[in-house]
């Protein structure tokens, strides 16, 4: 098992600030939330620049432009549902750092992204879901199954499909969450990624609640196998936990001074 | 099926530590493959031989080694004749008479000495202190400057020194500086994060990670260094992304079986068979578990260890 | 090597048909992974499919056995590359070479040296562990004479001879002795499959290349053979590293069933007439993956090192090796001496005993049973308390085999000092220093 992948989740346009300044084009704001997420120890940055429906192509390009020039390549996870605006960002996409990731499909209307990964030799994050949230680990895995043999069928590695178990809200949907981290340990024992946006299980907990539900989770989910997380890593408590399990899960060497780097 | 080797050739590199000036320079580590296997991909930088040499001359030394040394008048002659040894590609001076619980040389004599010996030295220059964190500190801290432009490297930097040192020797007078851990992953990654952070760059370190005679715990070494280089390069953690340089010569003379003399154990045959035997064999097994470098004492030795790599590496990569 | 259930996925007809009892291919190969299913619950597996998942989970590299009684061995049976990854299970074993055309002389100089090394090594026993006899080109007789020669030896034999006539001739004096066959060329292993198969030993393949052995190999399972040892090569030392290497590694991460067997490396040939090279290179191959290495000769010089190597190498990474408690008298101690304790680690032991050899004064080193642990390790468990250093001379008899009263304890357990003295009436118990390396001053400057 490898090294445990953070994707920082905050360059989204739902922000006020990122909005403004995609629409805008001004790569300050942009660069900024870039760096501190690298700083806290992002592997992955997602790009979510919104339906984009009139100018995506030019934004999705701009953005991984002035991002790659900016960091050195930085690998990032495209995000949006206008799949030409993600063509468009691969096209410029320089892949030194690692393939770029899509996100995402899933085993209803939005599968056609696997065929988009598979043609441009990308990642993508596969939700085992088809409409709304699956009722059973039966249903998720029945989905697992058609986004993986579609993939294998395009001719893609099972390894460049992370599957997404979906997350579940603690509020609402509590009882549903020993099935989250089943799941996750059920692809795992298949072999394959697992990555989600973890944070929506603290979905409208106090703000000083949801950083300690957030970590818990991830631990938890680390434990069942996770392979990745979408998460924002500005979140002391979440990356701190983070590089404690990836360390007692042995893919990161122990030194007194662990969490600094 | 026919049957086509599988080659395992890592993202990550050990990065490259330039030791001495010039044509003779050595360049220790950059390989992205496993320690030895040039079967894989190019070694970059084959592992390197060193020789050591005591500031205290070869008193006490087996007869051998007195032997090649006979006509060396003082320790210029010696560095001489040291870096002639075929396979030696760089001298390693140990200051010996400067352990306070030995002869306890002050640091003004020892620079005297060392400049003798540096000015002598055709090949790269290593500095081994005399294992006193404290007094290992103040030496090479005058020494750095002393040899300022001379690319020396210098062993070992301890828990204890490693701030004193990094800054000295490396930020102020730019040179080589190794840190050392005794069998201790852990500590070894530790140390070098913990130079990374008062400003050393990788470039300029090297690591003692270690080391146990053959027969003598030499597990705890061989796992360490396999650890180190599988972290390295299979999880690309740049803090262990340095050369590892394993003192050997000093140890393989000291264990029982090469210190006994022939007439106490006469079947064990020739006490000088025996101590290369234990240099040899140690220094071997380092090298395949992933030391970029050893330093040897006995010539034969270090002739032999230059053979087995160019065996291991001929015909490059 | 376990199966991902990904691996099982693909070979399944993904058809969800429910008949194996379960909703879908991809849980029926969760389930298989986890074994809670056998892969034929699904009616729909073809016989490849089923062979390929029962090859894939068979142990990726074959146990060899050769000998018999005390000169039995055990070879290959590894499932890792890296020792700290779980133990190496079979050590490597050192072999002798004799050929049929050395004079007379060296044959017996060889044997005479063979017969000298013998000598324990923490519990251990260190000897030549078998002999390489190879034919070197003289007459059927002549080898036949060398054989049974070697066999006085009590050592199993490696017979390398590729000659069928030669061949058949040695092993029908030697075969209940479970010599290994070696043997098989790209030219005669059918004869030789023949031959090994009738007299039940083991067969050594040779070839010229990796693809060409490689070839050999599958050539002999198809006649029914997975008894075999595969020479790495002895072109150059380059290549002998290379087949080593590749081979080991195609087993035991590449699933490639056909190099699952215990290697030859033939150092006799690879560093011929220079022994410190073949030193370095025996060094390097216990390492590294050499099951048989075959040596020129094997004296005390080169075993000292080698076979403490190998005692280190193949060490339970999990269990500590101990020495047997007992008073070790050092630097010609006469039970006068001064006492000194520590634990059975070994480690701690060779250190210790090492440092104290070093400052030359008389001391009879007491190694306590303290769970083959550390001094603060054993300390912290309990194994190296006051009770137990009490019990520990009692029980040894230590007051009766020493006359000194002094007792130095590790400066580690300094905290010890007063419960033993209370213990131990009539003894000083002296504190030592923390350090191993601080001994050499603390003893002299006590005994000055």
């Amino acid at each position: 098992m490898g090294k445990f992948i953070v994707i920082g989740e905050r360059i989204h346009f739902i922000s006020p600030v990122i909005r403004e300044a995609m629409l805008a084009r001004d790569p300050g704001p942009v660069l900024q939330r870039a760096r501190e997420q690298l700083a806290a120890g992002a592997t992955y940055l997602d790009v979510n620049i919104g339906p984009a429906e009139r100018d995506g192509e030019d934004l999705m390009k701009w953005a991984v432009q002035v991002l790659q020039d900016e960091f050195d390549n930085v690998p990032l996870c495209l995000d949006t549902v206008n799949q030409k605006a993600i063509e468009a960002g691969i096209s410029v996409y320089n892949r030194a750092k690692g393939k770029p990731i899509i996100n995402s499909a899933d085993a209803g209307e939005r599968i056609s992204n696997v065929d988009l990964a598979a043609a441009n030799d990308a990642i993508v994050i596969a939700l085992c879901s088809k409409a709304g949230v699956p009722v059973d680990n039966d249903e998720r895995m029945t989905y697992c199954q058609e986004l993986l043999e579609h993939g294998m069928e395009l001719g893609m590695e099972p390894e460049d499909m992370w599957f997404d178990p979906l997350f579940l809200v603690i509020k609402g949907m509590q009882e549903k969450l020993p099935d989250v981290l089943e799941a996750i340990r059920m692809l795992t024992d298949m072999g394959l990624n697992t990555t989600g946006g973890l944070s929506n299980i603290s979905n409208g907990m106090p703000p000083h609640i949801r950083p300690i539900m957030d970590a818990s989770m991830v631990a938890m989910a680390m434990q069942s196998g996770l392979s990745s997380v979408i998460i924002n890593p500005c979140d002391q408590r979440m990356m701190e936990t983070v590089k404690s399990c990836d360390v007692i899960r042995g893919n990161i060497l122990y030194a007194d001074s662990y969490l600094e780097i | 099926m026919s049957f086509v080797p599988e080659k395992q050739v890592f993202k990550s590199s050990i990065d490259v530590l330039e030791i001495g000036t010039g044509e003779t320079s050595v360049k220790l580590g950059g390989q992205s493959v496993w320690p030895l296997y040039a079967f894989d991909g190019p070694l970059v930088n084959p592992p390197r031989v060193g020789i050591q040499i005591s500031d205290l001359g070869c008193a006490g030394a087996i007869a051998g080694i007195q032997d090649y040394y006979a006509d060396c008048a003082d320790i210029a002659a010696q560095t001489i004749r040291a870096a002639e040894v075929p396979g030696a590609e760089f001298v390693c001076l140990i200051l010996e008479g400067a352990d306070p619980n030995g002869a306890d040389r002050s640091v003004a004599e020892t620079v005297e000495l060392v400049k003798t010996v540096a000015a002598a030295c055709p090949l790269p220059l290593t500095i081994a202190g005399c294992g006193s964190a404290e007094k290992d500190a103040e030496l090479f801290e005058a020494l750095a400057e002393e040899l300022e432009g001379r690319n020396v490297l210098f062993l070992s930097a301890t828990e204890d020194n490693y701030k004193a040192l990094g800054a000295a020797v490396v930020l102020a007078w730019g040179q080589k500086l190794a840190a050392e851990s005794a069998v201790d992953i852990n500590l070894a990654k530790q140390l070098n994060l913990l130079l990374g952070q008062i400003g050393v760059p990788n470039s300029a370190l090297a690591m003692n990670v270690g080391c146990a005679v053959a027969g003598y715990g030499f597990e705890y070494v061989a796992s360490t260094m396999e650890r180190v280089k599988i972290t390295a390069l299979g999880q690309n953690d740049a803090a262990l992304q340095i050369p590892i340089i394993t003192p050997v010569g000093t140890d393989a003379w000291t264990v029982k079986e090469s210190m006994a003399e022939e007439a106490d154990f006469p079947e064990w045959g020739s006490r000088e068979e025996r101590g290369i035997s234990f240099e040899v064999a140690t220094a071997a097994a380092c090298l395949a578990a992933g030391a970029d470098a050893v330093l040897l004492r006995h010539p034969e030795s270090v002739s032999t260890i230059a053979t087995l790599i160019g065996l291991l590496t001929e015909g490059g990569e | 090597m376990a199966l991902k259930g990904l691996d099982i996925f693909k070979l399944t007809p993904k058809t969800n048909c429910k008949d194996c009892g379960v909703p879908t291919c991809m849980a029926f190969s969760m389930k298989v992974a986890q074994g809670a299913l056998p892969i034929d619950a699904c009616p729909h597996m073809t016989p490849e499919a089923i062979a390929q998942l029962t090859d894939a989970t068979a142990p990726p590299m074959k146990t060899v056995h050769i000998g018999v009684g005390d000169a039995a061995h055990t070879l290959g049976g590894e499932t890792v590359l890296m020792r700290h990854d779980k133990t190496f299970v079979s050590k490597s074993l050192y072999a002798v070479r004799l050929t049929d055309d050395m004079p007379a002389e060296v044959i017996d100089a060889r044997l005479t040296e063979v017969a000298a090394l013998d000598y324990e090594r923490i519990g251990e026993r260190m000897t030549t562990d078998l002999l390489f006899v190879s034919h070197g080109g003289g007459t059927a007789d002549a080898y036949v004479a060398l054989v049974e020669k070697a066999r006085t030896a009590g050592r199993t034999l490696v017979l390398d001879v590729t000659d069928e006539e030669i061949a058949k001739a040695a092993l029908a004096k030697v075969a209940g002795a479970g010599p290994v066959l070696h043997g098989a060329t790209p030219d005669n292993y059918e004869a030789f499959y023949a031959l090994a198969s009738d007299a039940d030993v083991a067969l050594g393949v040779r070839a010229s290349s990796l693809a060409e052995l490689h070839d050999t190999v599958e050539a002999l399972e198809k006649l029914g053979t997975k008894r075999l040892i595969l020479d790495v090569g002895c072109a150059s030392a380059k290549e002998a590293f290379a087949g080593a290497v590749q081979i080991r590694r195609a087993a035991i991460s590449g699933g490639d069933r056909s190099f699952g067997y215990p290697s030859l490396v033939n150092i006799a040939t690879l560093a011929a007439g220079n022994h410190h090279l073949a030193t370095a290179l025996a060094s390097l191959f216990t390492l590294k993956y050499g099951s048989i290495i075959v040596l020129e000769k094997l004296d005390y010089a080169l075993s000292l090192p080698l076979h403490g190597l190998r005692q280190n190498i193949f060490t339970d990474p999990q269990k500590p090796m101990k020495v047997d408690p007992g008073v070790y008298p050092l630097n010609g101690a006469d039970p006068s001496a001064i006492c000194a304790i520590t634990c059975d680690f070994a480690l701690t032991y060779f250190v210790v005993s090492g440092e104290f050899e070093r400052s030359g004064v008389p001391t009879n080193l007491l190694i306590s049973d303290a769970g083959g642990y550390s001094v603060l390790t054993s300390w912290a468990a309990g194994k190296f308390t006051a009770s137990s250093i009490a019990k520990f001379i009692a029980e040894a008899g230590i007051e009766d085999k020493v006359t000194s009263r002094t007792l130095v304890i590790p400066g580690k357990v300094a905290v010890l000092k007063g419960e033993l003295e209370e213990k131990l009436p009539g003894w000083t118990i002296v504190v030592g220093p923390n350090e191993a390396i601080q001994i050499v001053k603390f003893i002299n400057e006590l005994s000055a």
